[in-house]
């Protein structure tokens, strides 16, 4: 893992509920990415989309871990508008975790209009701030559940973020395991060993993606 | 039983107990979190207004205050978020002339209502599309036609042997993805040149644009509009 790409980087990472719950990803990335040399904020919304990260709304609950140990949130948490995080944190990097909230895994439809208008506006937002950033997409999950998580609509989730992060640059986490390999809770939300598993694959693409390979030259 | 024994058994017991109830927490821990929804229960619905009348138009709603104003300069608006299915209703006038605007969008659609000079009346065409080619790599490009006297509508790139759009009907559109460039097109109608010309500037990728070929005095006039969204 090319640690020293990372090493030294303020990185703001903002996501969904897989980043709300202290046994999901928050800390196992935070701790990975941290390893790398980075100094991490991570912030999670659990049900947020990426519309919602252009205004403040209340969540059922959220997470958040800068320096110290990671506060886990109830019905008080919300999101932040992310030109306040940017302005307040001056990140290096921004790392957008979102896919799994926007896939509509329980509808026959793919609400892709919704999806357009809510994924330009927060990756144009990030850009118009000349930060570079990286979304990373949903992982596989297990079908079924009580999200009803389901190949077919993870894999046009991730399509279509790929097709519209710009100027983001994107992580595809599909990548990374094989349908159904990392067990799930509840078909979407994984057990520690999944997110440990998705933490070090992200801190390796991180560390890997363009947007930093051209933030590190000289 | 010794009470060392003893001691040591309701140890045992304690620390089984302890060990029992972390467990609980651990699986409360991974099961609390809420259900929440992962989109919402239908897709958002988009309407815009186009004035093709050499006058100003001012667009208002029924049942609110919303009201707005296109100048023949600025002719098209924002897209605007409207709820899917629901009947919007409205006025358009443009100096004497007025139309009631009524119409639904439905879920995922982009609406377009063009407002042109009538008898007496203001003339609309509504256009609608239900764009699946979202991509922030490429351009996004529509010809909409709403000139009757343009029968078979086209533009032709100036100075290259390129053709973006043919056939293009009154009262329908086309939409295709290219590259991000600077280029000035010619419209065709029925296959042959038209007087209009328009310089389309730098198309940027990721942005969503249409030119409108609407009636004009002598012959069709060509206009160029983002398809931005209103936030």
């Amino acid at each position: 893992m090319p640690a020293s790409t990372l090493a030294g980087l303020a990185l703001l990472v903002i996501g969904e509920s897989h980043l709300s719950q202290a046994n999901y990803l928050i800390n196992p990335l935070h701790e990975s990415l941290s390893a790398a040399g980075a100094k991490v904020h991570a912030i999670g919304a659990c049900g947020a989309g990426a519309g919602d990260w252009l205004k403040t709304i209340t969540v059922p609950c959220g997470g958040e871990r800068s320096s110290g140990a990671a506060v886990i949130k109830g019905r008080d948490a919300t999101t932040t508008p992310i030109k306040q995080l940017i302005a307040a944190d001056k990140p290096d990097l921004v790392v957008i975790i979102i896919g799994d909230t926007m896939a509509s895994y329980d509808k026959e439809a793919f609400p892709r209009a919704w999806a357009w208008q809510g994924v330009t506006s927060l990756a144009k937002e990030v850009g118009a701030t000349k930060t570079p950033c990286v979304w990373v997409g949903p992982p596989w999950g297990q079908p079924g559940g009580k999200y009803q998580k389901n190949d077919p609509r993870v894999e046009l989730m991730s399509g279509f973020l790929a097709s519209n992060v710009a100027p983001c640059s994107y992580v595809d986490s599909l990548k990374f395991s094989k349908p159904g390999q990392w067990e799930t809770l509840d078909g979407q939300h994984f057990t520690l060993a999944g997110y440990k598993a998705w933490s070090q694959a992200i801190t390796k693409a991180l560390g890997e993606s363009p947007a930093l390979q051209a933030l590190k030259k000289p | 039983m010794s009470a060392a024994r003893t001691t040591r058994a309701r140890r045992a017991q304690a620390l089984a107990q302890f060990a029992a109830l972390c467990c609980l927490c651990s699986l409360a821990l991974a099961t609390e979190i809420p259900l929440y929804a992962t989109g919402p229960s239908q897709d958002a619905a988009f309407v815009r207004f186009v004035n093709a009348q050499e006058t100003v138009l001012e667009i208002s709603a029924s049942g609110s205050k919303a009201r707005t104003r296109l100048e023949v300069a600025q002719p098209a608006s924002p897209f605007y978020s409207v709820n899917a299915n629901a009947k919007l209703r409205g006025r358009l006038q443009a100096g004497d002339q007025k139309g009631d605007i009524a119409l639904a969008v439905k879920p995922g659609e982009f609406a377009t209502v063009v407002a042109m000079p009538g008898a007496g009346t203001i003339r609309q065409t509504i256009l609608r599309e239900q764009p699946d080619d979202f991509n922030a790599l490429k351009v996004s490009l529509a010809l909409y036609n709403v000139d009757p006297q343009c029968g078979a509508a086209g533009l032709h790139v100036v100075g290259r042997n390129t053709t973006l759009f043919e056939g293009v009907g009154a009262g329908t559109l086309q939409r295709r993805a290219m590259n991000p460039v600077s280029i000035s097109v010619q419209l065709r109608c029925n296959g042959q040149p038209a007087a209009a010309t328009l310089a389309l500037g730098a198309l940027q990728a990721g942005q969503r644009y249409s030119v409108f070929v609407v009636p004009a005095a002598g012959s069709p006039r060509l206009f160029l509009a983002a398809d931005s969204v209103s936030r």
